[in-house]
């Protein structure tokens, strides 16, 4: 059972996670999103924002999220393309922490790395979120 | 690709649905019940179930996709505030606007708003020249 994400103090890393961005669920991101323009880049080429939801559940997997948890906000850099089939490692590690009137603001540094060990996707999320996880938004 | 300072990038408009929230949260992996549970998220101040914040920034990735090609998949930077919550029944429209062009790079005023014309997401992305 992994802690909830509200308790990590600063400094907290996530366990790493690897997956592959396997054909099929690629084809299940692009039609959840609808992304009408990758296609026509290339066939194999992924959109972007399917290795920043992947590196989220990297993150949901270290760390529960809270019930009425709320994105705040979200910086992105994506280094290169990706292509289906190719297998990566996400990691994130809280990098800030704060707690008011019974609410977490909380930032996350998420990183996303190629078998070469080479940086494929950086960002940072910041989420607000129910301390003690039992309270409703 | 380009762009001159001041050119409006094509929107990308899309319909909300629960099943388009369901079928994301089961892609993403992100089982949070204020987008997925009606009931769960009665009880919230959202007062029902609210769009995942990367399914709403996915269509401006795609608006940026579109305007820049491989320029954006390879170096692309993206900096937002969800400013409100976009719900199942709303129509978003993903806009973008070239605004400066700094250091090799071309930065664009980005946004979603729904069809009430509510500021859902604002920020900025940008892109190598």
């Amino acid at each position: 059972m992994p802690p909830r994400l509200d308790t990590l103090p600063k400094g907290y890393q996530l366990p790493p996670l690897a997956f592959e961005l396997s054909p099929e669920w690629a084809r299940e991101y692009v039609a959840a999103v609808d992304d009408g323009a990758i296609g026509a880049l290339d066939g194999e080429f992924v959109p972007p924002m399917a290795v920043v939801a992947l590196g989220a559940r990297a993150l949901f997997e270290g760390a529960a999220l809270p019930p009425g948890a709320v994105h705040l906000g979200q910086e992105i850099e994506f280094v290169r393309p990706l292509r289906r089939g190719e297998r990566l490692t996400a990691s994130a590690r809280v990098v800030s922490r704060g707690e008011r009137q019974g609410w977490v603001l909380m930032g996350i540094e998420m990183k996303v790395e190629d078998q070469g060990g080479l940086p494929v996707m950086t960002g940072r999320t910041t989420l607000t979120m129910p301390a003690g996880g039992e309270r409703e938004a | 690709m380009t762009l001159d300072v001041g050119t409006e990038l094509t929107p990308v408009v899309k319909e909300l649905t629960q099943e388009k929230i369901n079928r994301y949260a089961r892609a993403g992996g992100d089982g949070n019940p204020l987008h997925t549970d009606p009931e769960f998220a009665a009880r919230t101040q959202f007062g029902g179930t609210i769009a995942h914040g990367l399914l709403v920034l996915a269509y401006l990735s795609e608006m940026m996709t579109a305007a820049f090609g491989q320029a954006w998949l390879s170096g692309g930077r993206l900096k937002v505030r969800f400013k409100a919550p976009a719900r199942p029944g709303d129509t978003v429209s993903a806009v973008g606007r070239v605004v400066r062009a700094e250091g090799g790079r071309m930065v664009c005023s980005v946004e979603c708003r729904n069809q009430r014309d509510e500021l859902l997401i604002s920020g900025e992305a940008e892109v190598a020249a």
